[in-house]
């Protein structure tokens, strides 16, 4: 008997991205698939082996009456269930329709919009219980990795809390906000990407959601002192996790 | 302190042109130097192949000096525990350490007294220890520069290997030790006639004009005291985005955390630290979740308190040298010498 965890990857409404991470562990994977196995990856392998698995990453936000039941199938097959990526956490990309009226959002996208029975796009957590959190869009190879060692090892794996900032500066990375004035998100974004936006001179966009203590409210009024239009600071709240208490009061500030 | 004298280089030099080319090439050369060079509009402390990448009119840094001594990321031992063994990354290299500020020598001697003293750290002290440091006097000051009001700068009276103050188009060198005295070794040199030293106190004066930023000191143990609940803490909570870049940037700053990073292997990997800081939320919790300073003003209050109160009964200094960095790198603007400032105005039309 195999002593390998079993693995299934799930994919909701999602660009795939986020799954697309773990075929990209290429250097390591070898190493990886020693020590866990890809029971349920369609987008990987063409052979699915059935439940119960050890680990379920679901990828993707939730946008229709099918998926909640898919979830919840998954949620019932897996010992842990984690959240893949910033959609199935917050919403992520997907969560910006929810501003809009669902009918002029689904007018915009199809031509005939019969078969479409979408609904506001939610994180999984929406419904079921999630266990871990990966955010980023897409998620963070390192800490996808990260995490999957603190499952075999039985400990809490270490994911960065706290804001974007402090990789930033562990790094020696040029402040876009303080010497660009540009509307930085990384105060209030949670770290484990590297700071990977300013470490190649771009502003960070949030993907991460927020962090432990993010104070949005003060950010916003920040972005609107560097000149922003209060429509562009609701947008940059709303992009990645616009239904989080926290960036929802990012985008409320001004 | 007086220079025993073990070689013919004199005790103070004055370097121009091709002499001080030939100083920075031979250094260089010689030694892995770490200096100051541009990043973007900012400027880092990198190692430096061509001395022509050393921007000796650097204001400040991103992150101070006290990073090759006390590393963001310092692999403390890698383990295996199949085979239960340790091992201990080996000593590097001897290393010049070229052109830091009086405000982060200052900072280096408070670190030397943290990780020198009660608890040697052997990794701090092998990476000082390996160090040759040639500050630099400040004749130009930065906009958030206050080493004036901290008694750490412009001016720098101790601490280092080698001093060098610009003197417009020319180096005065001074020698503080045998270490320093080695690098000058290799050129031919004559001693500075004892009048530079007006020329460069004149220099030094003029830069003692240039400060724009004071913090007031008199008094500041009882200010802070006193002010514990004062309602500006709740004003800066607000502010605040806890976001960590005042304490990452801070030359005196020596919180770090330790980590395992294990390999996929599960059974090897290494022990490695890193730099952490009050001002993050995660910081104070303890085990089940609880947290001594959930709230924003109380990690606000800590880091201000402990560079003003609480580092002098330790270290017999105050824990700020008025680099400025803090005040540079935060978002918010928020401003160790305003807040004490309106602290102690707020006390002023109390009375
Ligand atoms: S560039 Fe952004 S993430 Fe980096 S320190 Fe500045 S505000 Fe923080
Ligand atoms: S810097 Fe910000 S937007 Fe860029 S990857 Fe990191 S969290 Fe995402
Ligand atoms: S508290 Fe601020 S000004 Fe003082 S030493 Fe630290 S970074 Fe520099
Ligand atoms: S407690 Fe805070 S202010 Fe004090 S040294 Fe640590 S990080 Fe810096
Ligand atoms: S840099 Fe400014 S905003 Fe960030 S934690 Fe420090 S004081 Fe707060």
């Amino acid at each position: 008997m195999s002593t390998k965890l079993k693995v299934s990857v799930y994919k909701l409404s999602s660009c795939a991205g986020c799954q697309l991470e773990f075929l990209n562990l290429e250097p390591v994977l070898l190493d990886l698939v020693g020590a866990i196995e890809f029971s349920y990856f369609p987008m990987a392998r063409r052979r699915y082996e059935p439940g119960p698995y050890d680990i379920g990453f679901v990828e993707g936000a939730v946008t229709c009456g099918e998926e909640i039941e898919r979830l919840k199938k998954a949620r019932q097959e897996c010992r842990i269930l984690v959240a893949l990526g910033s959609c199935a956490c917050y919403g992520g990309l997907p969560s910006i329709k929810n501003w809009t009226p669902e009918r002029v959002i689904v007018s915009r996208v199809y031509e005939n919009s019969s078969l479409i029975h979408s609904i506001k796009a939610y994180g999984i957590d929406e419904y079921v219980q999630v266990d871990a959190y990966l955010k980023g869009c897409p998620v963070n190879k390192d800490e996808l990795v990260e995490f999957i060692k603190g499952t075999l090892l039985g400990i809490r794996p270490r994911l960065r809390p706290h804001s974007v900032c402090v990789e930033c500066k562990l790094n020696e990375y040029e402040c876009i906000s303080v010497i660009k004035r540009e509307p930085c998100m990384g105060p209030v974004t949670t770290a484990g990407c590297g700071a990977l936006c300013p470490s190649r001179g771009k502003a960070c966009d949030g993907c991460r959601g927020p962090a432990n203590d993010a104070n949005a409210e003060s950010l916003a009024r920040t972005f609107s002192e560097y000149g922003l239009h209060r429509s562009d600071i609701v947008r940059r709240f709303r992009k990645f996790a616009g239904l989080t208490q926290e960036f929802s009061r990012g985008a409320d500030a001004v | 302190m007086a220079v025993t004298r073990t070689s013919s280089v004199p005790d103070m030099v004055v370097l121009s042109g091709e002499l001080w080319q030939e100083l920075l090439k031979l250094v260089t050369a010689q030694y892995k130097v770490i200096g100051p060079v541009r990043r973007g509009s900012e400027h880092v402390f990198a190692p430096v192949k061509d001395p022509r990448d050393i921007d000796m009119a650097y204001v400040t840094t991103i992150l101070p000096p006290k990073k090759v001594f006390h590393q963001p990321f310092q692999v403390l031992f890698s383990f295996d525990t199949e085979e239960g063994t340790l091992a201990e990354e080996e000593s590097g290299e001897e290393k010049v350490l070229w052109g830091i500020h009086p405000c982060d020598m200052h900072a280096i001697a408070i670190l030397d007294k943290v990780y020198g003293i009660e608890y040697p750290d052997p990794y701090y002290l092998r990476n000082r220890e390996n160090t040759i440091i040639v500050a630099k006097n400040c004749t130009e000051v930065g906009e958030n520069c206050f080493c004036l009001s901290m008694g750490t700068g412009p001016a720098l009276r101790s601490g280092y290997d080698l001093l060098l103050t610009d003197l417009g188009g020319r180096y005065l060198v001074e020698v503080g030790t045998e270490k320093g005295r080695k690098l000058l070794s290799g050129l031919e040199l004559v001693p500075a006639p004892r009048v530079v030293l007006v020329e460069k106190e004149k220099r030094l004066s003029q830069a003692r004009q240039k400060f724009k930023k004071r913090m007031i000191t008199q008094g500041i143990q009882e200010l802070l005291e006193e002010n514990f609940r004062h309602p500006i803490w709740e004003e800066l909570m607000r502010e605040c985005l806890a976001c960590g870049s005042c304490t990452m940037v801070c030359p005196t700053c020596f919180c770090y955390n330790v980590v395992d990073k294990i390999d996929l292997d599960l059974k090897t990997g290494k022990r490695q630290r890193e730099w952490d800081s009050c001002m993050l939320l995660e910081y104070a919790q303890v085990a089940l979740g609880q947290n001594f300073r959930r709230d924003r003003d109380a990690r606000i209050k800590q880091r201000i308190y402990h560079k003003l109160l609480y580092y002098e009964p330790q270290f017999g200094t105050l824990g700020c040298v008025g680099c400025g960095r803090c005040i540079g790198a935060c978002v918010k603007r928020i401003d160790i010498t305003d807040v004490v400032s309106r602290l102690a105005e707020s006390v002023e039309s109390d009375r």
